[in-house]
């Protein structure tokens, strides 16, 4: 009975050493958080940002996780990008100091350490929002999340989607609250690598 | 009242214009009629709503600066008589004050970069104020000055893509429309003083330089505008007040024009 104990001890222990904590790099032609908001109380206005950087770890046994998010805020793009020489565009009064200030901060991070899981699956992300110097809570609720081979390389890979809301005065983005939205939405759309 | 105020236009115009106003005829029989300047502007960021000190950023910072240029000006006014001297230390002062407010923006360039845009800096804004404070005992030229300087470098930071800048050099220029619109009555016992020149002159080139910085807007637009105090000082008719006051703003008008045909042209892809 002993040996048998011993025996089943010595088969799981690479399966623990499997379940470790596992570190993620982004991929960052499939990572792009977009975000929604109001437009004159009319409609609501999709944007993106097209550069985003940054790492995850997983640890399903201890049901753990952590993410790490750079945002590139000067690739912002709202499909009015000014290559047309008519003029300054949507895309350029974004970047200006009016709303995103991208010259004075050219970076937007989200870290987060506080993750709730359903399963073995990350399902709510609690962490830290920093845009323009200012700091405030953000909780992405995730809504779908798989890891597995990517079909054709054979890495092994994990992503999702992830979506939550921000206030952008929260954050000192006042100007023009009356013709813009307060609310802004967000979807964030990960897939990563395994280091 | 509040939807009115929620206007920008009206925010950027027709409020700082006429606070501007009262304020100058408040104020003229203590010689700070000066101080018209900084009370419209400051209206316009209050309706704005854009204001506050965290984060203190570049754009803040001009703000503050403001407030902070229209005290140091009354108080040269009150404290002892300008001379030529004063426009060349304020003008200095000033421009460590620019470097200040880009701090956060210099600060990320390379050595080079920091350098050059840095000695710009300091002497377009260095320039600006001297040349401006130098007027400021003559308040027709000095309000002339106050509306093309304010006027250009709003409508220069629209065309540059800041909206914000825009209204804020536009609040500037109406307040000092309104500072203006007394002297036209009044004539020359309104004084422009330390307390205008200095207002103005810093305001708007910390705000042209931050559509340049913080935006798109074309740095030849800034030397087009350095030329607004060089214009006012033209020849002016021997007539009334008022019509000298009207040939000081189309002098002002014409170098103000034509920084906003550079920020147009360079807006519209063509290259300088």
């Amino acid at each position: 009975m002993h040996r048998t104990t011993l025996g089943a001890l010595a088969l799981a222990m690479p399966l623990a050493v499997a379940a470790a904590p596992e570190s993620y790099t982004l991929d960052s032609t499939h990572s792009f958080p977009y975000f929604a908001v109001d437009h004159f109380g009319v409609s609501t206005l999709w944007g993106r940002f097209d550069k985003t950087s940054g790492k995850f770890t997983i640890d399903r046994d201890a049901k753990k996780a952590s993410v790490e998010l750079t945002v590139e805020t000067a690739s912002l793009s709202t499909g009015h990008d000014g290559k047309g020489g008519g003029g300054r565009t949507r895309d350029e009064h974004l970047r200006s100091a009016d709303f995103f200030n991208v010259a004075e901060f050219p970076r937007m991070t989200f870290k987060a350490s506080d993750v709730k899981f359903n399963g073995d699956s990350p399902a709510e992300v609690n962490g830290q929002l920093t845009l323009l110097g200012v700091s405030r809570p953000l909780t992405l609720k995730i809504e779908r999340w798989t890891c597995k081979d990517n079909p054709f390389n054979k890495k092994p890979m994990c992503g999702g989607n992830a979506s939550g809301s921000i206030k952008r005065s929260d954050f000192g983005m006042k100007y023009l609250l009356q013709a813009v939205g307060d609310d802004v939405r967000l979807q964030v759309v990960l897939e990563g690598y395994k280091d | 009242m509040r939807e009115l105020l929620q206007n920008p236009v009206v925010q950027s115009s027709a409020l700082p214009f006429l606070v501007g106003l009262v304020a100058a005829a408040v104020l003229f029989p203590l010689r700070l009629a000066g101080l018209a300047a900084a009370a419209g502007f400051a209206a316009a960021v209050f309706a704005i709503g854009n204001f506050g000190f965290e984060p203190l950023t570049a754009t803040r910072k001009i703000v503050v600066l403001g407030g902070a240029a229209a005290l140091l000006g009354a108080l040269a006014d009150l404290a002892f008589r300008p001379t030529r001297f004063t426009g060349m230390v304020l003008g200095g002062l000033s421009g460590g004050a620019a470097l200040w407010a880009f701090a956060s923006i210099l600060s990320q360039k390379s050595p080079l970069d920091v350098t050059m845009l840095g000695a710009s800096l300091v002497v377009f804004t260095a320039w600006l104020v001297a040349a401006t404070v130098a007027l400021h005992d003559d308040p027709v030229r000095a309000g002339a000055a106050g509306l093309g300087l304010g006027l250009g470098a709003g409508f220069a930071s629209v065309l540059g893509a800041s909206a914000l800048l825009g209204q804020y050099g536009m609040a500037l220029g109406a307040a000092s429309g309104g500072f203006l619109l007394l002297v036209m009555v009044l004539g020359a016992r309104v004084a422009a003083g330390t307390t205008l020149t200095l207002t103005v002159s810093l305001l708007a080139s910390l705000i042209a330089a931050g559509a340049m910085l913080l935006a798109q807007l074309h740095p030849v637009t800034l030397a087009a505008l350095a030329l607004v105090p060089v214009a006012v000082r033209l020849p002016l008719p021997r007539a009334v007040g008022w019509m000298q006051a009207v040939v000081a703003c189309v002098y002002a008008f014409v170098a103000a024009g034509g920084a906003l045909a550079v920020a147009w042209l360079s807006a519209r892809g063509w290259k300088l």
